[in-house]
């Protein structure tokens, strides 16, 4: 019997496997799905993840989709307060770890469930798909809250200059805004507006479905062609976010003047899309400046006290992306004096490449955070999620192969092809008294 | 699921004063670690209780046998992490790694924990930055004001006393490596030694390596510090923190309640609470986050009770500035409600099946398993406690929780503070 027809469940089409994981369509809506058993715990995590986010909005409605998250707790058709089976007492009663998160390529709801109440996650999911409610008198009370948790984010020093980087950084391409928008755009973007968004990315071929944990493959796929399998899929295609960023001609730099106690420093340079092969060596390059207290620049800036901490990150997104290191700064030292000191340091790996040493450090890390983001069944999905968001999910169960395969030479390379000054936005947080 | 832990976790005593409690899971390669001794804050000397903080965050800068740079080489070669800090009582730990490394990394913590350097150089370095992050916390809205409660609710020296943040950067910095060595050498070692690890692991293996490794150490505390302080009388205080530039104020309703979670009460305390502010399905996010959109997040707990020490009950929220008075008012007339109505059957059930169910959602990780275990453990309960725990939730009356919430709560002598920008 060959692969395929060992796993042919009627109704579904099977695709693919890869580190365990399979992935099959439900025929009659074209719906994505994922599955990876694991019995080592009475728990099992479902989540849908919608291929729309931040990078989806444009002008006048940015936030959009993480306003929407927020109204997809409001209720839908089977699952809502005036039925006395509201979403979150539904799910929290029984004990689940539920949420949802927007970011710039998805949008992914999930419930982790004691592995008796699966079918409880898959039926809410499958009804708010196309049937949440979505009301005016909703948004109303929610766009507050949604406020606020903007408003908290500007309590932040980090994240205001994190913004106004990638706000410099790019300018046309839509991750110039942050995934919680502008606050005059949370506050005005109509519920009409928000249905539209609603009606036209909340299709089951606009989605992908998880099961991971204690389940029996069988019943699972019965359960949501049970439930998803109600859906038609969208009579109109999904619409493709066409904006490039122009080229970027020279150095850019940001200040930001706020109260505040201490210093930051960001040093942000472009990346590409988060597919691209050059990837691999990129994240290897970020362990080797960053991760770890032998790390290069740890161990010139935080060893000798010019800073509390620092850190980087070069998540991979769809489109294209940013290395960005970030210094918070002891009181006494000045912005200027650790920036020459960051890109010193990339200058030197330009030039003189890496050790041996430092290759093999970096993928031990890299080694152990994916055995570690495969402890238990919500860490595998929160990381398979950021995966299938750039477009391949097999990027999650081969990432160790690729990082395996990375050379010296290949993180030279990449440093010297990507943190370039002309490609780099460099933004201050100075604290005002 | 009723013997689901006392099945799974082995319990040993490799070295006198050392206890082991060992989960092997269905977890593949991964093991996570925790592990506490008896010589936290509380074990300072009282003039400065920041010298514990100082000693566990030496134990990283370097040993007799490795400098900082092989300390964290060995570790980092191999992609594991060990980390301390300081809680009231303990010097606590809490580490990962791959199951192959797992020798590495315990002689590491051993040698650590047994030899530690303290070169005046480091401890210079280490200030530095403890200060430049205490520099930072003065920014922190939800962090001061939750110092401004404590220092409401308790009197100094008690071990939910929060000294200000300019107070805690003079301790720091008064920290010397003679104060260090004498603590360590006075209060580190066996006798309130415990070690939890879960995972892709052998309870041998590990009771053999520690055993090794921890042979013969010195005799340090075998019980926690008691202390006969009692927090300050309640009585309704007002305190607003301003920190420039916020767009959201942190706030706090709290008082003390007078009971550790020994007592009778705690438990039905607990629920009580849980049903007013536990979760998202709590009272308070249904009714001022949910219905009247003020806040993002609001929620209520019972805190600070361990070891005998008279705990209190806080709810905190996050309001814009212009909303603050508005919050502040519907979040008390909630607690108000609460405590004239008492809760229902009907929520009282419901978070019932919440707590049994998240029991079980709890051993999706390995993570979560090693600190509960630990924290077990710590407060002198067997293993057979964390089986039984939803049996106790169960246990708990409707009665027993309305007539706790009248007992121990004093909804008009509330402590108010808030942090941030405020309008005028």
């Amino acid at each position: 019997m060959s692969q395929k027809n060992k796993k042919k469940e009627p109704g579904f089409k099977f695709i693919k496997t890869s580190g365990g994981i399979e992935e099959y369509h439900l025929e009659s809506n074209n719906l994505r799905i994922l599955t990876l058993e694991d019995h080592s715990a009475p728990v099992a995590t479902f989540m849908v993840t919608y291929h729309v986010g931040s990078r989806n909005e444009a002008i006048g409605y940015t936030g959009a989709t993480h306003l929407l998250e927020h109204l997809m707790f409001k209720g839908s058709k089977k699952f809502n307060k005036e039925k006395n089976t509201a979403i979150w007492s539904e799910l929290q009663n029984i004990g689940a770890q539920i949420n949802a998160t927007t970011w710039n390529d998805r949008t992914n709801y999930f419930e982790v469930v004691p592995s008796e109440h699966l079918e409880r996650a898959i039926a809410i999911e499958a009804d708010r798909m196309r049937h949440a409610f979505l009301k005016d008198e909703d948004r109303q009370p929610e766009m507050t809250v949604v406020r606020n948790e903007f408003e908290r984010g500007e309590n932040s020093p980090f994240d205001v200059l994190d913004k106004n980087i990638w706000a410099t950084a790019y300018q046309a391409h839509p991750y110039h805004h942050s995934t919680i928008g502008w606050r005059s755009d949370i506050e005005n973007v109509s519920t009409k507006r928000l249905q539209e968004f609603y009606n036209m990315y909340y299709w089951p071929n606009n989605a992908t479905v998880t099961v991971i944990g204690d389940f029996e493959k069988k019943r699972a796929l019965a359960l949501i062609k049970k439930h998803f399998g109600v859906h038609p899929s969208s009579q109109h295609a999904i619409p493709a976010m066409y904006t490039e960023e122009p080229e970027q001609e020279g150095p850019r730099r940001i200040i930001v003047k706020r109260g505040g106690q201490t210093g930051i420093v960001g040093i942000g340079h472009k990346t590409p899309e988060g597919l691209n092969k050059d990837t691999y060596a990129l994240q290897v390059l970020g362990k080797i400046l960053t991760e770890g207290k032998v790390s290069k620049l740890y161990k010139r800036i935080v060893d000798p006290g010019l800073a509390t901490s620092l850190f980087m990150y070069d998540f991979p997104f769809k489109d294209c992306g940013m290395f960005i290191s970030y210094v918070f700064l002891t009181p006494e030292t000045d912005h200027n004096s650790v920036e020459e000191i960051v890109l010193q340091e990339y200058k030197q790996i330009i030039k003189e490449g890496i050790k041996q040493k430092e290759l093999n450090r970096a993928k031990a890390q890299i080694n152990a955070n994916v055995a570690f983001s495969r402890d238990g069944s919500y860490a595998v999905a929160s990381a398979l999620n950021e995966a299938i968001a750039i477009g391949d999910w097999t990027f999650y169960s081969t990432f160790m192969d690729h990082i395996k395969k990375v050379s010296r030479k290949d993180v030279q390379r990449v440093a010297e092809k990507y943190l370039i000054e002309d490609q780099s936005t460099i933004g201050w947080f100075i604290p005002q008294d | 699921m009723n013997n689901y832990f006392s099945e799974k976790i082995v319990v040993d005593e490799p070295e006198a004063g050392l206890s082991t409690f060992v989960m092997p899971t269905g977890a593949k390669d991964v093991i996570t670690f925790a592990g506490s001794l008896l010589c936290g804050a509380l074990y300072s000397p009282k003039k400065n209780r920041e010298i514990s903080s100082l000693t566990s965050g030496m134990l990283d800068k370097g040993t007799n046998n490795k400098d900082k740079f092989e300390v964290s080489d060995t570790l980092e070669s191999v992609g594991a992490e060990i980390n301390f800090f300081t809680t009231a009582h303990h010097l606590q730990f809490t580490g990962y790694c791959l199951k192959n490394d797992l020798e590495t990394v315990l002689c590491l913590l051993a040698e650590q924990l047994r030899e530690p350097l303290f070169s005046d150089e480091e401890l210079s370095t280490l200030k530095k930055r403890l200060i430049g992050n205490l520099e930072r916390t003065k920014e922190d809205t939800k962090k001061q004001a939750m110092i401004g409660l404590l220092r409401d609710l308790y009197p100094p020296h008690h071990p939910n006393y929060a000294h200000t943040t300019n107070t805690k950067i003079e301790l720091v910095s008064s920290v010397s490596t003679k104060e260090i060595r004498a603590l360590h050498k006075k209060t580190y070692g066996l006798g309130g030694f415990n070690f939890s690890a879960a995972g892709d692991v052998s309870p041998n293996t590990i009771n053999a390596l520690l055993k090794e490794q921890f042979s013969g150490w010195k005799d340090g505390a075998k019980k926690p510090y008691q202390l006969n302080l009692k927090a300050r009388p309640v009585k309704p205080k007002e305190r607003r923190i301003p920190i420039s530039d916020k767009q959201s104020i942190d706030m706090y309703l709290g008082q003390a309640i007078g009971i550790d979670r020994q007592h009778k009460d705690y438990y039905p305390l607990r629920m009580a609470v849980y049903v007013l502010g536990g979760n998202f399905s709590a009272r308070l996010m249904q009714t001022v986050r949910d219905e009247a959109g003020l806040t993002y997040g609001i929620g209520s707990s019972v805190l600070g009770t361990n070891f005998g020490s008279d705990g209190y009950w806080s709810t905190w929220a996050t309001f814009a500035p212009a909303l603050l008075e508005k919050g502040r008012e519907m979040t008390q007339n909630q607690i108000s409600k609460w405590y004239n109505k008492g809760i229902t059957e009907n929520e009282l059930n419901a978070k019932k099946t919440t707590i049994t169910g998240t029991y079980q959602v709890g051993l999706d990780s390995t993570g979560g398993l090693a600190g509960r275990i630990l924290s077990n453990a710590e407060q002198g309960e067997k293993i057979e406690h964390l089986d039984k725990y939803p049996e106790i939730i169960n246990n708990i009356s409707l009665d027993k929780v309305n007539k706790t919430i009248k007992k121990h709560i004093k909804p008009k002598e509330l402590t108010f503070v808030a942090a941030g920008t405020f309008v005028d």
